[in-house]
């Protein structure tokens, strides 16, 4: 299945056009780097920055921790100067009824004392008797039997005079907003037996707590108290994102959730010397985690990738795809039949010498059309030549003046075998169509010619033959023998005023047939004999013959001529069997 | 009468052509024929024709090349081309060197009739010029004068009575008649014996006939032999295997 897409997804590839090829090869590098790039970054990113915030988380913890425990000893501070104060072991020191002045100036002394600090609820004063003294802030309900307890007490006793520091006094204070207080406990000793003589409870707004993380807020992150069972102290609603987090017997510990671009860190933090757990929960933030160069000089290196791939591109379709698509455009006129040169000017590259090569290749190919069209036309002129040398009047009309004088002359019989041989000779020699007959029908038509010349020329030749009756079947393009026989003729045996011989032989030698016309006429001279293949007057006939024959065959070796001046001349025409 | 002389070199031709135009007897009489126009200049000034009817397709001198040759030097002659091709190019040659009309072939007895009517108009007949013959003593050294010019030029084929006698400045028939009486030999027969004995010392040699016709000032070596013949008494080819005398 995979393999068939793939195999699809090939096909379809190859078959695009070459710019679309590097447009669509470009864009899919654009692609892969960009997402390379991208979670390459990310990761290496996402690592260091969550180092980086876990750190930096812990930190912060801390740092609420430490304020919170600032407040607090503050607070502590307070509860000390009360403690110390004259009138306050006054009214805990002496029996005194409620309403009394020692009650009076102790109120007064917990208001002046207190007064210059923050977060104050209430305090409470208690005796051993559990009377009391207080100041408070809003409505408290005060539940004393839940004190009167001996856990309750024990705890604070315990202490020896160091604050016990309980979320709602364990439930003994209550406000009516519902707002949980901060309960600091602690023994008051006589300063000078050192023997408790009462209690004294502050209770503070939890506006301390907020306070202690006010400063760290935003930015996605987010604080909550809990008690020591991890129960939020505002809600009672419990945190789930604290499900993720491994609740160790460590003072802080931290996790990550959530996916990549939405991770949190949950931690939690028990600050020391209380019974609050700070749970933080922080949105990570690339912005913050990223630094702002390195964040530019990545977006700037990711521009200067697509710009310069898109360059690349540009430069590819301008210099490359471009030039080979015009060039295959004016090459496609080649389609329509036109050998036409592609006139454009391309650069002097590769394809500028693409180009001049195809154009090079086009010359070639029309000179070898031409070439051929030529060697075709010579063809047939040859062939018209050859035939009109018989065809116009000299040859017919001097056989039939001839015949004339045989009719007024000579019996009856040698008239009547003239013009059958006239007739045959015009019939085998206009013999329609075919450009080629056998061997056999080529010498019918020169021996017609050669009796039709004697007539003419009695005194002048005989002719002979001597063949290979074997061979007579091969096929040979029509008339080459003729024009060599008349060639022996007239500028043979005519000019030497004696009686001379034409002898045509047809034999088999070396795997090819060979047929010599050979005359003992007036031969030829060097000179002439290497002149018989040029365009001459003097090689009429024999040059167009040659050539009609080489181009037949296919092959340039099919002759060989041979001559002594005065004495005789012989063509060997030597064809394939 | 009308002197007809037939040149063609196709005895077939001259005998079929002589044949119809006897049937124009006694107007027209066929005085002569030749096989060449070698043989013809050889043989003109013995025939002396009115018309010559000169093949214009005949091997070592051709019926234009003679045909030029010989209106320059016979001006009352008329000459018909016979011709198996009627082109332009051959009437304009033709007319061209004063050619007074051409016959195509095949020959057709109308077109005969009607061409030698036409021609036998244009025919000025002179008087037979009947000069005195009283031979000065001046014309001696002037035959002594041909005989050296036959003797050098007699390799020129184009030579003949009426152009040696052109050139020295005599009357044809006159200087036949003055030559005769000088030497006792006809100039024609004076000029043939020159280039047969050359012919004969070349024979001896060994070389070929056509060779030696050439040589001698007749190309033609068909008539060449003939003459040969008739001079020897053997054809050349005998000479050559025999060489004696």
């Amino acid at each position: 299945m995979g393999k068939r897409v793939a195999g699809k997804l090939k096909r379809w590839f190859s078959s695009r056009k070459l710019k679309q090829k590097v447009r669509y090869l470009v864009l899919a590098i654009i692609a892969l780097y960009l997402l390379l790039f991208f979670f390459i970054y990310m990761f290496f990113i996402e690592k260091s920055m969550m180092n980086y915030t876990l750190e930096s988380n812990y930190k912060t913890m801390v740092s609420i921790g430490n304020n919170l425990n600032s407040e607090l000893n503050t607070i502590k501070s307070m509860s000390q100067l009360i403690m110390t104060n004259s009138n306050i072991a006054a009214y805990l020191m002496n029996d005194s009824t409620p309403g009394s002045r020692y009650a009076h100036n102790a109120i007064t002394s917990i208001y002046d004392i207190s007064n210059n600090f923050n977060y104050i609820n209430s305090i409470y004063l208690y005796r051993l008797n559990w009377q009391s003294v207080h100041i408070a802030r809003g409505i408290t309900y005060v539940n004393t039997a839940i004190m009167k307890e001996d856990a309750w007490l024990k705890e604070v006793y315990d202490a020896n005079g160091g604050c016990v520091i309980r979320i709602n006094g364990n439930g003994a204070y209550i406000t009516k907003s519902g707002e949980p207080l901060i309960s600091m406990i602690r023994v008051v000793n006589d300063i000078d037996t050192q023997k408790p003589i009462g209690l004294l409870v502050v209770n503070l707004s939890s506006k301390i707590l907020e306070d202690s993380y006010k400063d760290m807020e935003g930015n996605g992150k987010q604080f909550y108290y809990c008690d020591e069972s991890f129960k939020p102290i505002r809600s009672v609603k419990m945190l789930t994102e604290l499900n993720k987090l491994e609740i160790t017997g460590e003072r802080f510990n931290q996790t990550t959730t959530g996916n990549l671009g939405n991770k949190k860190i949950v931690s939690y933090y028990h600050i020391p010397n209380t019974p609050f757990i700070i749970v933080g929960i922080e949105k990570m933030s690339y912005a913050d985690a990223i630094p702002s160069k390195l964040g530019w000089v990545t977006v700037a290196l990711a521009a200067l990738t697509i710009f310069s791939l898109t360059f690349v591109s540009i430069f590819i379709s301008r210099y490359i795809t471009s030039p080979i698509e015009r060039l295959v455009q004016s090459m496609d006129i080649v389609k329509r039949g036109w050998l036409k040169r592609v006139s454009l000017s391309l650069p002097d590259d590769e394809i500028g010498r693409l180009k001049d090569s195809y154009n090079n290749m086009l010359v070639e190919i029309n000179n070898l059309i031409s070439q051929l069209i030529e060697k075709e036309k010579k063809m047939q002129k040859a062939e018209l030549d050859a035939l009109q040398e018989q065809i116009k009047p000299h040859f017919l009309y001097n056989t039939l003046d001839t015949i004339a004088y045989l009719a007024l002359m000579e019996p009856s019989e040698k008239v009547y075998d003239a013009i059958v041989t006239l007739g045959n000779f015009y019939r085998k020699f206009l013999s329609s169509g075919s450009k080629e007959i056998s061997l056999r029908e080529e010498i019918g038509i020169v021996k017609d010619y050669l009796k039709l010349q004697k007539l003419r020329y009695e005194d002048v030749f005989e002719d002979e033959y001597e063949l290979d009756e074997s061979l007579l079947d091969k096929m040979v393009p029509k008339l080459i023998l003729q024009p060599l026989v008349e060639n022996s003729l007239y500028h043979g045996l005519r000019p030497k005023g004696e009686k001379g011989v034409i002898k045509i032989s047809v034999f088999k030698k070396e795997d090819k047939i060979h047929i010599v016309i050979f005359d003992n006429g007036i031969g030829m001279n060097e000179e002439r004999l290497s002149r018989i293949m040029d365009n001459s007057r003097n090689s009429f006939g024999f040059k167009g013959t040659i050539e009609r024959i080489q181009y037949y065959f296919g092959t340039d070796d099919v002759y060989d001529i041979e001559s002594v001046e005065g004495w005789y001349t012989r063509v060997d025409i030597k064809i394939p069997i | 009468m009308v002197r007809v002389m037939i040149i063609d070199d196709e005895k077939a031709i001259r005998s079929l052509l002589k044949i119809t135009l006897e049937r124009e007897k006694p107007l027209i009489e066929v005085v002569g024929e030749a096989a060449s126009g070698i043989e013809a200049i050889n043989t003109i000034d013995i025939y002396k024709p009115d018309i010559a009817f000169v093949d214009i397709k005949m091997p070592f001198m051709d019926g234009i090349e003679f045909s030029r040759l010989a209106i320059k030097r016979y001006p009352d002659l008329k000459i018909i081309i016979l011709t198996a091709l009627k082109d332009f190019e051959h009437a304009r040659k033709c007319i061209g060197i004063g050619v007074s009309d051409y016959l195509l072939k095949p020959i057709s007895y109308e077109e005969i009739k009607n061409t030698l009517k036409k021609v036998i108009g244009q025919i000025k007949k002179q008087p037979e010029s009947d000069e005195s013959c009283d031979f000065t003593a001046d014309d001696g050294s002037s035959v002594a004068r041909i005989k050296d010019y036959i003797a050098c030029n007699y390799r020129d084929p184009e030579i003949n009575l009426t152009s040696i006698a052109q050139k020295f400045g005599f009357n044809a028939s006159y200087l036949s008649r003055l030559f005769k009486q000088k030497t006792g030999t006809g100039l024609n027969d004076f000029l043939l014996k020159c280039r047969m004995e050359k012919a004969i010392s070349y024979a001896r040699t060994g070389t070929l006939m056509y060779v030696t016709a050439n040589e001698v000032g007749i190309p033609d070596p068909n008539y060449f032999g003939k003459c040969f013949k008739k001079y020897t008494g053997k054809a050349y080819s005998e000479y050559l295997k025999n060489p004696v005398g």
